[in-house]
């Protein structure tokens, strides 16, 4: 069971790290983006394949499967990112916003 | 007393013309937002060579809200004294801007709201969403106020920069009213006509839900 799981993430981690540099290569990621998306997805690889590396991690927090923290792990960072994204998203609508409107009491006729 | 029509235009080649030509009847600036029409109305408008009528345009769809705002800068910066808020679908009727003419000359109003009388005409959906925000604007901001989503309203320049909102869709009504509530801006509510075109078009039950959980961010973050 485990090591189906195991291979699931593997192949997922795996896949996002070929978007990862799809993405660099096409210029949407700068250095910093791909060196901390590849650093993210290759500590996944390593944990994956290396669960018993973060048992004693996980028993500080007395969670007892890898797994478990593992799963906790991916929910506070989806929740980071989507969090971030939000306030981005935001940022960029009220830009758009104003560079619109500004254009259209600029180019106004009658 | 100087006072502009905003008309915020999305898609309503259909109906814009007479709304125009309507309000011209009483010789006052008018302001079109076209907010990214795509229908051709603004051919329509150029067309239509009405006397003292401005045309903004904004090249992609903002929204309502937005447009409203544009309007009504730009209406302010060209020293109007107040500006009178119709909707572009022609659910508006121009007979009764002499309503909120006499409520606005009388100087003891920042913010003149219509509103539709809701026994007559309203969708059953519509009639109790409204009732349901009137209480509940009331329980959060202190303010009651009939119609809170009636489009047709105005807005004095001094209750302007007080009033003045950050919604780009069909949240724009409320929020107004949420700070009308807020700080406490001197309104009253004159009667209007509303015609039902289009039940497609304007607030849907999703806007709606939007609109609910806006109403909740106001009271929280509103100053």
């Amino acid at each position: 069971m485990i090591i189906g799981l195991q291979i699931i993430a593997l192949l997922f981690s795996f896949s996002m790290v070929y978007f990862a540099v799809l993405h660099y290569k096409r210029g949407e990621l700068n250095g910093m983006e791909i060196g901390s998306w590849l650093i993210l997805w290759l500590a996944t690889i390593i944990i994956v394949v290396f669960p018993q590396l973060l048992q004693e991690f996980a028993k500080t927090f007395s969670i007892v499967r890898v797994f478990d923290l593992m799963v906790i792990g991916g929910f506070i960072v989806v929740i980071s990112l989507v969090g971030s994204a939000y306030i981005r998203t935001k940022k960029l609508e009220k830009k758009l916003e104003d560079l619109v409107r500004r254009d259209a009491l600029k180019n106004k006729h009658k | 007393m100087k006072i502009f029509v905003v008309v915020p235009l999305f898609n309503e080649k259909k109906h814009i013309s007479s709304v125009l030509k309507n309000i011209s009847t009483y010789n006052l600036p008018m302001v079109v937002v076209d907010d990214g029409s795509t229908d051709g109305s603004d051919i329509g408008l150029k067309e239509l060579r009405l006397k003292d009528v401005t045309v903004l345009t904004h090249r992609i769809n903002l929204g309502k809200g937005a447009a409203m705002k544009t309007g009504a800068d730009f209406a302010f910066e060209k020293g109007a004294d107040a500006v009178i808020f119709m909707d572009s679908d022609g659910q508006h009727e121009a007979l009764d801007l002499p309503n909120f003419f006499e409520a606005l000359e009388s100087g003891k109003y920042d913010v003149v709201l219509g509103s539709r009388n809701l026994n007559y005409g309203v969708p059953l959906v519509r009639f109790l969403g409204n009732k349901f925000a009137s209480v509940l604007m009331g329980l959060l901001f202190r303010i009651y106020v009939s119609d809170v989503i009636c489009g047709f309203r105005a807005v004095a320049k001094t209750g302007y920069n007080k009033v003045k909102w950050d919604s780009d869709g069909y949240g724009v009504e409320t929020e107004m009213v949420a700070r009308i509530g807020k700080n406490k801006l001197k309104y009253c509510e004159v009667p209007v006509q509303t015609i039902y075109h289009n039940s497609v078009k304007g607030v849907t039950l999703l806007d709606a839900f939007e609109v609910l959980g806006n109403v909740i961010k106001w009271k929280l973050t509103l100053k």
